[in-house]
């Protein structure tokens, strides 16, 4: 009787531990096949992300600022506000003294896309002001890094903005 | 009684987290950068350094005459250093008061501004950009209590 319930304990524990072996088989199965999805969820995301294809960088510059002095810009592409800045004073003193601001950066994805600034303030007889610069611009593979320029246009006592490429 | 308590935690978890801070004194005073419709924009981190007396305007409709006062008082103390600024929420067909201080326009369409509630109100925000005082209630009514806290806290500005 002894035989037989010891028998029958050395049957269970094997059975029980190849059982156990399987599970943990399969465990490490699931933990291996995370890994690899976060692994291809990582490259996706920087294939999405990497600044070297998606990354367009917004500058801004004011040459001169006689005729035109900025209080606020907001940048749109494909009809989405993107980019939004209020000027101080301080701010705009130091774009007269050449200053370059960078606006920010907007991920877009390689083709074309439509890029709106309108950049409020004020002209020389303190009148208020709106200048606009709209261009379509092609991203390729390759980092986009632009300037919005706004110039003098002596001949008109005047101002404009617009889009130039690095 | 369960049934009850369970749809006012439900209402408690719904609210904006906004909503439920307050800020108060000896609070930091987060950055915000507002268009003026007096001049440039204004940002608070650009004046830290200096006291400013920041006034949230309820309801104002070419409102100067109320605010007359905080403008003078504001003014005379500009000798230490103090700063003013207006801050108003636009409604409908509202005209903007015409003050010499800088009058900021709250709008939400700008995502670096500022609205705190409750209207009126006058913050005293210290050099280093905590609110040392929060006086709310209609601005005619507060002005002695303004100028009583803007006294003694000027100076004390004035000593650190």
């Amino acid at each position: 009787m002894k035989l037989f319930f010891s028998v029958l304990f050395l049957f269970t524990c094997t059975f029980a531990n190849a059982e156990d072996a399987a599970i943990r088989q399969d465990v490490e199965s699931v933990k291996q096949s995370v890994l690899e999805l976060n692994t291809d969820l990582y490259q996706l995301e920087k294939d999405l992300l990497s600044p070297a294809t998606t990354r367009a960088a917004f500058h801004l510059s004011l040459s001169h600022g006689e005729y035109f002095e900025p209080l606020s810009i907001e940048l749109s592409v494909d009809g989405e506000s993107q980019i939004q800045h209020i000027y101080t004073e301080r701010q705009v003193k130091a774009l007269r003294m050449g200053a370059v601001q960078p606006l920010g950066n907007v991920n877009l994805s390689p083709g074309k896309h439509t890029v709106r600034a309108v950049v409020r303030g004020v002209d020389h007889l303190g009148q208020g002001r709106e200048l606009i610069a709209e261009d379509i611009v092609e991203k390729t593979s390759k980092p986009l890094l632009t300037e919005l320029v706004i110039q003098d246009f002596v001949e008109r006592q005047s101002a404009r903005v617009q889009l130039k490429y690095w | 009684m369960e049934f009850v308590v369970r749809y006012l935690l439900l209402i408690l978890l719904a609210l904006p987290a906004s909503a439920l801070e307050t800020l108060k004194p000896g609070d930091k005073v987060d950055d915000f950068t507002m268009l003026s419709v007096n001049g440039f924009g204004q940002r608070l981190t650009e004046v830290r350094g200096q006291p400013l007396m920041l006034i949230w305007l309820d309801r104002c409709d070419a409102c100067s005459e109320t605010l007359a006062r905080y403008q003078l008082l504001a003014e005379s103390l500009e000798i230490d250093g103090l700063l003013g600024w207006f801050v108003w929420v636009p409604e409908g067909d509202d005209e903007p008061p015409k003050m010499r201080l800088p009058v900021l326009r709250y709008d939400t369409k700008w995502r670096q501004s500022w609205l705190f509630e409750p209207r009126p109100a006058v913050m005293l925000i210290s050099p280093d950009g905590v609110l040392d005082h929060l006086i709310i209630g209609d601005l005619e009514e507060s002005y002695g209590e303004v100028e009583a806290a803007m006294m003694r806290w000027i100076s004390e500005v004035r000593d650190q």
